[in-house]
């Protein structure tokens, strides 16, 4: 085949594709179609083309073993001396700044608490504690 | 993305064992399917396909995975699946390893591990046509360039979209289609050549 009926072939490859695929719109489609009818050329490649692709759609599915399901989760735990799998800690599933602040917030809170407390040990007492009256002198007879 | 799915992904998030089986199980043939057509060798397929799931799973609640809620975690799965197979190409190709050989072995088998499945044939004149058709089309893919063969076998074995494929291989619509032109213009010559061969 000579390189100007390469080209030739090419053009009408492309564009019969791009009709096979739906993407043709309007008069470029009608154009094209309508070549595919009347052209030899055009009509050998579009039978041609969908003969092609009607094969390789029907190509028979090649089937993951049997086993896959089990190999994968087999290798993953190998890999990770069993440690991937099993649900995630607390701590891994949340961010550790999200937890300092809540803990700090929760300090805060109980310290208040206690501060604010009449019996909180952490309340500053600011009266005088009250005075023991002086002992009386014993009584002399 | 399906609310399902979407449970799934959370599951796996938290590195729940059941919600990675039940993904690989509803994903594994057709990325099997993929890596086979790719690599056109069953045990680099089953290799390549285990380890697309491996680097999803490990990678998926990484930031710097790729993978976006918003998009279809199939399609996602299918780049990271055509990547892995792009590295495997390069790496046997610098080992001068690319046995494709085995491709049509296995292919009358049905329901066995690895096997190629669908309806066979009833008569066996026209199973062994079939079976001779499915080993010349597989030779045929296994012979493109690898940037034609991963567009032609999402298109026209998988059946995904051009939208798909351009999500999936990161590549322009136009760079696409050429590619795919291409790939079927040099598929239907070998096989016109097949034919006629045959016919002299």
């Amino acid at each position: 085949m000579s390189e100007a009926e390469d080209d030739i072939d090419d053009e009408v490859v492309a564009k019969v594709s791009d009709y096979l695929d739906g993407l043709l719109k309007g008069a470029e489609r009608d154009d094209v179609a309508n070549k595919i009818e009347n052209d030899p050329a055009w009509k050998q490649t579009h039978a041609d083309m969908v003969e092609n692709r009607k094969f390789m759609s029907g190509m028979q599915k090649a089937r993951a073993p049997a086993t896959f399901t089990e190999d994968v989760t087999g290798t993953i735990n190998k890999r990770s001396a069993g440690r991937f799998f099993g649900r995630r800690t607390f701590g891994d599933r949340v961010p550790f700044t999200a937890l300092l602040v809540v803990a700090i917030i929760a300090l805060a809170a109980v310290g208040y608490l206690m501060w604010a407390s009449q019996t909180g040990s952490l309340k500053v007492d600011k009266q005088p504690a009250p005075t023991q009256p002086p002992p009386k002198p014993p009584v002399s007879m | 993305m399906s609310e399902l799915e979407r449970s799934l992904l959370r599951r796996l998030r938290d590195r729940d064992e059941r919600a990675f089986r039940e993904l690989v199980e509803a994903h594994r043939d057709r990325v099997y399917n993929i890596t086979f057509r790719m690599l056109g060798n069953r045990a680099e397929a089953e290799d390549v396909a285990q380890e697309v799931f491996i680097a999803v799973f490990k990678t998926i609640d990484s930031p710097n995975s790729g993978y976006r809620e918003e998009s279809k975690f199939s399609t996602w799965l299918y780049r990271v699946a055509v990547n892995h197979c792009k590295n495997r190409i390069k790496y046997l190709a610098r080992r001068h390893d690319r046995d494709r050989e085995e491709i049509d072995e296995t292919t009358h088998t049905t329901g066995v591990n690895g096997s190629i499945g669908g309806p066979m044939p009833s008569s066996p004149h026209k199973a062994l046509e079939s079976a001779q058709m499915e080993k010349l089309m597989q030779e045929a893919i296994a012979n493109l360039e690898d940037d034609q063969r991963i567009v032609v076998v999402l298109r026209d074995v998988e059946d995904l979209s051009i939208e798909e494929i351009c999500e999936i291989t990161g590549l322009p619509d136009g760079t696409v289609k050429s590619r795919l032109h291409r790939a079927r213009l040099v598929l239907r010559k070998r096989l016109q050549r097949h034919v006629e061969d045959r016919n002299e």
